[in-house]
């Protein structure tokens, strides 16, 4: 019997290396995932915010000043609320609740520049201090 | 080979600074140039002499890198690095600023007159192309604000006889645009490249585009329009601009700007080698597969880098280039005898 163990308690030495080389592996590898996928809910999150904060910025100042131009019936500030219009629409059509969306940042580069275009007609300095911890409106 | 580019005249046009570009009247009576001393320089012909008949100083605050005639020849738009762009009215001999284009967030690089006259684009290191409009009390409204490129865009130029716009950037690529419901949009981007896309020319038809570049090579583009008899395939409506020919091995170092003369077709470069070169398409090759030789080749056009080439577009031959060494040079071009 001894003689028959003999040969299994070698080889439960001799693998021994390789065993817990894999059992290290699988620990390191469920504790990176976890790590990773905290790393990029964070960084998602923050990048999310920081769309999020961009684009409902421009959604604020436009709604305001769609409803300023509108209190004037007349007609010289026609194009100045159809622009206005046209960037609100941009806003509102943008798919804020998809992440995987492929034309993302296409889009965003899109409201950029309608909303630069906004600021052109306004003369209003398109990086003027939108917040109150006066970041310029560089997003 | 070497007479048929023939030196007329060198002039101080920007001492002490360097001459970034130059831009011919619709006339071909004036010539303005600009630099980096801030000025604008008119330049009229008095007998054989080129003479400065007006400077424009004080509308901008930094480097002028550009200026485009409107096609009426009473305006002229300046592009600098103070990030605005200015409209000069000429009245009789002098030029009044009526308008500031701001907008851009830094160096405006280029700035263009659609041929209607109505419409301005510019470009700005900011990567952003921006269409302005302009109406009857000289008010300027801006169009639209095209984010396509995702570096430095370095210039623009409109097509000669439609409402179309081209832009060279940093990202080695050609986009080109179109209006779209009030609004402006890149239907097609020309890849091929290998390095910043520095300058643009139509020819007359606005059929072939060329495009010249740091990778030292000048590409002639041509358009496809849906349904073509060569079969090139279309997206939708658009037509697709194809790259029927590239001219490598004859320049030394980047390539800052390319003309393709109205009058004549000949295709002048200016290049960083200080050389100055003419082009011109062999009269029997394919139009499918156009093979350009290069007929006058000056050596030392300037003592630096050439930044400018511009053919006057009434005189046949009748070419200027101008150079980081502040002068700028008249040169008459004659075909070669064959």
């Amino acid at each position: 019997m001894a003689v028959a163990n003999e040969p299994d308690a070698f080889d439960a030495i001799l693998m021994a290396e390789a065993r817990f080389h894999g059992e290290g592996y699988q620990e390191g590898y469920v504790e990176g995932t976890q790590a990773g996928v905290m790393e990029g809910r964070q960084y998602g999150i923050q990048q999310g915010a920081k769309i999020g904060l961009e684009i409902g910025s421009y959604l604020g100042f436009s709604m305001t000043w769609l409803r300023l131009l509108q209190k004037n019936s007349d007609d010289k500030h026609s194009k100045k609320i159809k622009v206005l219009e046209s960037l609100i629409e941009m806003i509102q059509k943008f798919p804020h609740q998809d992440p995987i969306y492929d034309k993302l940042q296409e889009d965003l580069e899109r409201i950029r520049g309608r909303f630069k275009q906004v600021c052109s007609l306004l003369h209003i300095p398109s990086d003027f201090r939108l917040s109150k911890e006066g970041s310029a409106l560089s997003f | 080979m070497k007479d048929s580019l023939t030196l007329l005249a060198r002039i101080p046009a920007h001492p002490d600074s360097r001459c970034w570009f130059l831009a011919w009247n619709p006339t071909g009576t004036l010539l303005a140039s600009c630099g980096g001393d801030r000025s604008i320089r008119i330049w009229g012909k008095e007998g054989d002499a080129w003479v400065c008949k007006s400077v424009l100083g004080e509308g901008h605050q930094r480097t002028i890198r550009k200026v485009a005639w409107s096609p009426c020849g009473n305006y002229l738009a300046s592009a600098s690095f103070d990030a605005t762009t200015c409209i000069w009215k000429k009245n009789q001999e002098d030029f009044e600023c009526v308008a500031t284009l701001e907008g851009h967030e830094n160096e405006v690089k280029s700035v263009a007159w659609a041929p209607s006259g109505s419409l301005i684009a510019t470009c700005s290191r900011d990567k952003s192309v921006w269409v302005w409009e302009v109406d009857e009390e000289d008010e300027y409204e801006c169009m639209s604000v095209l984010n396509s490129h995702t570096q430095d865009v370095k210039h623009v130029i409109w097509h000669p006889n439609q409402e179309l716009l081209a832009s060279a950037s940093y990202d080695d690529t050609v986009k080109l645009y179109r209006e779209e419901e009030d609004d402006w949009v890149c239907f097609t981007t020309l890849e091929g490249h290998e390095s910043t896309v520095w300058s643009l020319a139509f020819d007359l038809s606005g059929e072939r585009l060329a495009s010249c570049s740091d990778d030292k090579t000048v590409r002639i583009w041509r358009q496809y329009k849906p349904g073509n008899e060569q079969g090139v395939i279309c997206s939708s409506t658009d037509p697709t601009w194809k790259c029927v020919c590239t001219l490598s091995g004859f320049h030394t170092r980047t390539i800052y700007d390319v003309a393709w003369c109205y009058l004549t077709g000949a295709l002048a470069t200016a290049c960083g080698d200080d050389a100055v070169r003419v082009f011109e398409e062999e009269p029997l090759s394919d139009p499918q597969q156009p093979i350009f030789t290069l007929t006058a080749h000056m050596a030392r056009a300037h003592s630096q880098d050439v930044n400018c080439v511009a053919w006057n577009p009434k005189e046949p031959g009748l070419l200027a280039s101008c150079s980081d060494d502040g002068e700028m040079a008249f040169w008459k071009y004659q075909r070669p005898e064959a």
